[in-house]
């Protein structure tokens, strides 16, 4: 059986939020690995590594240097240098949070490297805001790859103009506006041709819509959505009743 | 004829309310979650990871830019939704570049609030919001500033709206006084969501404050305050550039450009006597 | 019910303003297209015919894009906009004026733009889903939907490319996309802007026959264009528009063009040019025959015999010349690197198999004063070739020498002081505000500031230019930026003029303009090299012609 987008959205948000009330690091180990074989089984590894590398290795890094150098609140210290005190407590809490954030950050892109996305569009089709959403989701993932093609389409016809780009921030600098704008007018052009197009064939128009591409679902899948989303809520509920109390 | 009319009716006046309303819903939704983690803020570090903190961080701060695009989506011109996902664009490819370089700065909203100065600030609000959503496609730890960067687009688009972009020497101004107030609210994200920043420029900003025996919020905070306006004048400098460079037909194809004169130059029709402010 | 012949849609204009503070662009215009019926709104670049095409089709809706004053009638019913009223601001919403319901006016008035991937939705993964977007939104059964899809296909030959992602279709294909887009629900009209410009011959032929078909089955069918060719000849009536109005109208039989009354921009090509235009055909030959003499008089080595004679000697003395250049893009393939790369996550991407070589062993020597046109069919790798001319490209055997030396290692920026491209997309390659500006470009740096200002202002009267100097480029027509474009490459002086498809985008005034400043920098000692699809124009325009395809040069 298909896994229908929804679904998939459903788990791995419920799975980002669910560890995030827990706060354990056993649970966030859990998810990241259970992150990371789904990912394997579904073939989405290759891509998926060097995304969350981008986006965790920076983030880990700033932790372990915010709170491994300088937790005041920290007690027991391991060593000092100057200002600088690396403590158990501030260690610590790096390492928890950073799990936590691995945890949420892997989820999620576990669920959208695999997710088809004309397949998610279309289960949002639909008027008002879910259809202007899937719109904007869609067509921003169709527009980055062109609109970096125009820019470099755009680079070579200026250097076939004798623009030569120089080192230095200056240069770059005026080397960026030139650049950027045709490319911005081109863009703004374009969309308005495109909104154009867009009313033409029924973008805005009011009435219940239907949709060519079938997205199969089932009431397992709907029951199970459900389920996610409630447990999601619990948690929060939970957590935060627990924090008051 | 079995055609159906060929003319739109008015539209209604119960729908723009309902719209307003969640406007407003949204706002209070931002504006109390910072309140509580701003007053809550320092029983919850000290007391070990404080994912509750955490989640009231990003429920509130969710929530509240869901509702804004909830109101402000389906009332744009599609002329405008259009021209998001190529906001969206230029947020995410010079975002992503700069945020990868050890330079202290994002200019993650040049898209942002040149849709807010052509369109608006409901327009802003919303392609910041939608920003920090589509992009934590691929950068889930940007889904919790989305009100952050519904913040920047709306007070862009008020900068707009007032005139500040008339004026050439007035973009970076109001880019800085922006910069403060988004990086003031989007720092309890950062503290209690992440416990740090997502850059090691920024982290080592944080760390010596935090050496100093500065709160963490207190930390991110200060940092913001280093960060943000330069950003935001840098952004808003970027596109007065842009938007000068084009040629005036192009701005004027924008209702909000030409209803609030948001651009020097001669006003279109020059009869308007409505337009509060004369061209210089 | 109606007549047959009585007209589906008709608009009368008295004036139409857009919202810039400029003036009126269209004056004084009516327009009725009827059933089955095929009518040419023909214009120069910048004659308001794509304004007026919007304005019929619902994609320019009165009030929000502009101020109409007139009315426009569909299906009998009839639209009065701005009657009686004084001039607004243009913001100011008239109490009681109609406005326009874009999806309702667009199921019965199709349009395709000129440039048909702005008309695509971009949020389809399919053609297939691409041609079921509007009636998706108009809340079509599905079955109905997959009926008319297969339907629209088989009209416009995309069967085969139903499952193909929108983003990897050829231009011809994806043009006729657009068309399926626009005709898949049934319009009664269908407005169509310069269909055929930059479709080769065997992608015109199957657009126009397409055309006929429509038309047969009752559609009534605009064109606007700036070019006169077979199929227009055979319309039921012209509009011929200048400067924003009515220059003539009628039965193309009566606007021929001994009668004067079809504006010298608009040009007449192929057999329109033969059966239509015998004289001023031949006026253009003997204008070439003449001036190839001409040059020959002023030492200039540019007649056949010295081509021949520049094939046996190998290019000595040639400005530019190309040595056994091979090339191709790589299997990953830079070409097609980006496109759809995050929707179409092709799980056999290493499959892909070698690319075949686009040049395959290209000999070409260029002399000083030669124009040598390049002529293939669309997608044969004419640009490719092009872009090796100044380093933008890089061959992968062979070599690519401007007078003289190898220009491999060299930066593109530094080559170009001798190679000036023009490319066929102007509007990439301007980015000033003002078009003096623009031409002044790099210029200060070449030749200092003095020389640098005599420079961009002779080169932008060299292209008939020099009056809208501090204009923005931007605002200029689409031949005018192309002719900008021109100027910037004029300006530098450079010993080689290489130009890709110089009659895209180009009405009869511009080309005139760009053969006349060809012509002059060639007798000044360029050397000029032109790709085109167009064997008419490359044939009245070039000393030598050289046919490009599967990779190699082979003399005509």
């Amino acid at each position: 059986m298909r896994v229908h987008p929804l679904t998939g959205l459903a788990a791995a948000g419920s799975t980002a939020v669910i560890t995030t009330a827990a706060g354990s690091w056993p649970l966030s180990l859990a998810v990241v690995a259970g992150a990371l074989a789904v990912s394997t089984v579904g073939g989405t590894a290759r891509r998926l590594l060097p995304a969350a590398a981008a986006v965790l290795v920076p983030l880990s890094l700033s932790l372990l240097m915010v709170h491994g150098l300088a937790y005041p609140e920290g007690r027991a210290v391991l060593a000092e240098w100057g200002p600088a005190r690396v403590t158990t407590e501030g260690l610590g809490f790096a390492l928890q949070r950073g799990v936590q954030v691995w945890a949420a950050v892997l989820a999620l892109l576990a669920f959208s490297f695999s997710v088809s996305v004309p397949d998610l569009v279309a289960a949002l089709n639909a008027k008002g805001v879910r259809g202007r959403f899937a719109f904007v989701l869609a067509s921003t993932l169709t527009l980055l790859p062109a609109i970096a093609a125009q820019a470099a389409r755009i680079r070579t016809a200026q250097e076939a103009r004798g623009l030569v780009i120089r080192r230095g921030l200056v240069h770059r600098a005026a080397a960026f506006r030139l650049q950027a704008v045709p490319l911005v007018l081109a863009l703004v052009e374009d969309a308005g041709t495109r909104a154009a197009a867009l009313e033409a064939r029924g973008f805005s128009s009011s009435g219940p819509r239907t949709s060519y591409r079938t997205v199969p679902d089932s009431t397992a899948q709907r029951l199970l959505r459900a389920v996610l989303l409630l447990a999601a809520a619990a948690a929060v509920v939970l957590r935060l009743w627990a924090a008051a109390a | 004829m079995s055609s159906p009319s060929l003319t739109l009716p008015s539209p209604a006046p119960a729908a723009a309310r309902r719209r307003r309303l969640l406007e407003i819903l949204g706002a209070l939704a931002i504006a109390g979650t910072y309140v509580y983690l701003v007053l809550n803020q320092p029983a919850d570090i000290t007391g070990g990871p404080g994912s509750a903190s955490a989640l009231i961080a990003l429920s509130g701060f969710l929530v509240g830019a869901i509702l804004l695009i909830v109101a402000v989506l389906p009332g744009l011109p599609a002329s405008t939704v259009v021209l998001i996902p190529v906001a969206l664009v230029l947020n995410i490819v010079l975002g992503q570049f700069v945020g990868s370089t050890l330079v202290p700065f994002y200019l993650d909203a040049i898209g942002t609030v040149l849709i807010a100065v052509l369109a608006g600030p409901a327009a802003g609000a919303a392609t910041g919001a939608l920003s920090s959503i589509v992009w934590s496609f691929f950068n889930p730890t940007v889904l919790p500033f989305a009100a952050g960067a519904a913040l920047i687009g709306c007070l862009a688009g008020l900068a707009a709206r007032y005139g500040l972009f008339r004026r050439f020497y007035l973009a970076p101004v109001a880019g800085f006084a922006t910069g403060i107030i988004g990086g003031v609210v989007s720092a309890p994200v950062a503290a209690f969501v992440f416990g740090g920043t997502s850059g090691v420029a920024t982290g080592a900003i944080v760390s010596a404050f935090r050496s100093m025996g500065d709160t963490l919020l207190a930390a991110i905070t200060k940092q913001a305050l280093i960060s943000d306006p330069m950003d935001k004048a840098i952004v808003f400098t970027v596109v007065a550039i842009l938007v000068y460079a084009l040629p005036r037909r192009t701005w004027y194809h924008f209702p909000f450009v030409r209803r609030h004169h948001v651009l020097a130059g001669k006003a279109p029709g020059q009869a308007a006597g409505q337009d509060s402010t004369p061209a210089s | 019910m109606r007549l047959p012949s009585s007209p589906v849609l008709k608009a009368g204009i008295q004036s139409f303003t857009f919202h810039d503070g400029g003036g009126p662009v269209l004056e004084r215009i009516g327009v009725a297209a009827a059933p089955g019926t095929l009518t040419a709104v023909l214009g120069a670049s910048g004659s308001g015919k794509t304004t007026l095409g919007r304005l019929l089709a619902g994609w320019l809706t009165p009030g929000a894009g502009g101020t109409l004053h007139g009315y426009l009638e569909l299906d009998g019913i009839r639209l009065d906009f701005g009657s009686g009223r004084a001039e607004g601001d243009g913001t100011a919403h008239h109490r009681g004026e109609p406005r326009i319901d874009p999806a309702a006016w667009g199921r019965r008035v199709g349009f395709v733009p000129q440039d048909a991937a702005a008309a695509l939705s971009t949020v389809r993964a399919t053609v297939a889903e691409e041609l079921a977007f509007g009636l998706e939104n108009a809340g079509v059964p599905r079955t109905a939907m997959v009926a008319a899809v297969e339907r629209t296909a088989n009209l416009l030959g995309l069967t085969g490319l139903l499952d193909r992602h929108p983003a990897r279709l050829s231009g011809g294909q994806l043009r006729r996309l657009a068309v399926g887009c626009a005709v898949i629900s049934g319009p009664a009209v269908l407005v169509m802007d310069e269909p055929f410009a930059s479709l080769d011959a065997a992608g015109a032929r199957e657009l126009a026959a397409l055309v006929r078909h429509l038309v047969a089955s009752g559609t009534a069918v605009v064109i606007l264009s700036q070019v006169i060719d077979r199929l227009l000849l055979a319309a039921d009536q012209w509009l011929v528009l200048d400067a924003g109005t009515v220059a003539a109208a009628g039965d193309p039989a009566d606007l021929g063009p001994d009668t004067g009354l079809v504006p010298a921009g608009i040009r007449w090509v192929g057999e329109a040019a033969r059966a239509a235009q015998p004289t001023a055909l031949a006026i253009r030959q003997t204008a070439t025959a003449a001036r190839v003499a001409s040059t020959g008089n002023t030492e200039v080595p540019a007649t056949t015999d010295t081509a021949a004679a520049s094939r046996d000697s190998g290019g000595a003395g040639a400005a530019l010349e190309l040595r056994d250049v091979s090339f191709s893009y790589s299997s990953d393939g830079s070409r097609t690197r980006y496109k759809g790369r995050l929707l179409a996550r092709s799980r056999k991407a290493g499959a892909a198999p070698r690319q075949p070589l686009v040049l395959a062993g290209i000999n070409l020597a260029v002399h000083p004063g030669e124009i040598v046109a390049v002529t293939g069919p669309n997608g044969a790798g004419k640009s490719t070739l092009l872009r090796h001319l100044n380093g933008l490209l890089r061959p992968a055997t062979g070599s690519v020498l401007v007078d003289g030396s190898d220009i491999a290692g060299r930066a593109v920026g530094e080559t170009a002081a001798g190679v000036g491209l023009l490319f066929q997309h102007p509007r990439d390659q301007l980015f000033e505000r003002t078009l003096l500006r623009e031409v002044r470009f790099g210029l200060d740096r070449m030749v200092g500031p003095a020389q640098a200002g005599e420079r961009a202002a002779a080169a932008l009267a060299a292209v008939g230019l020099e009056g809208a100097a501090h204009g923005h480029p931007a605002e200029l027509s689409a031949s005018g930026q192309r002719l900008l474009a021109l100027a910037t490459v004029l300006a530098r002086k450079p010993s080689i003029i290489a130009l890709d498809e110089p009659t895209v985008a180009l009405d009869g005034d511009g080309l005139a303009v760009l053969d006349a400043a060809v012509r002059s920098a060639a007798a000044e000692g360029a050397a000029v090299v032109l790709v085109t699809h167009d064997l008419d124009y490359a044939q009245t325009a070039a000393h030598r012609l050289v046919a490009f395809d599967g990779g190699r040069l082979t003399d005509c």
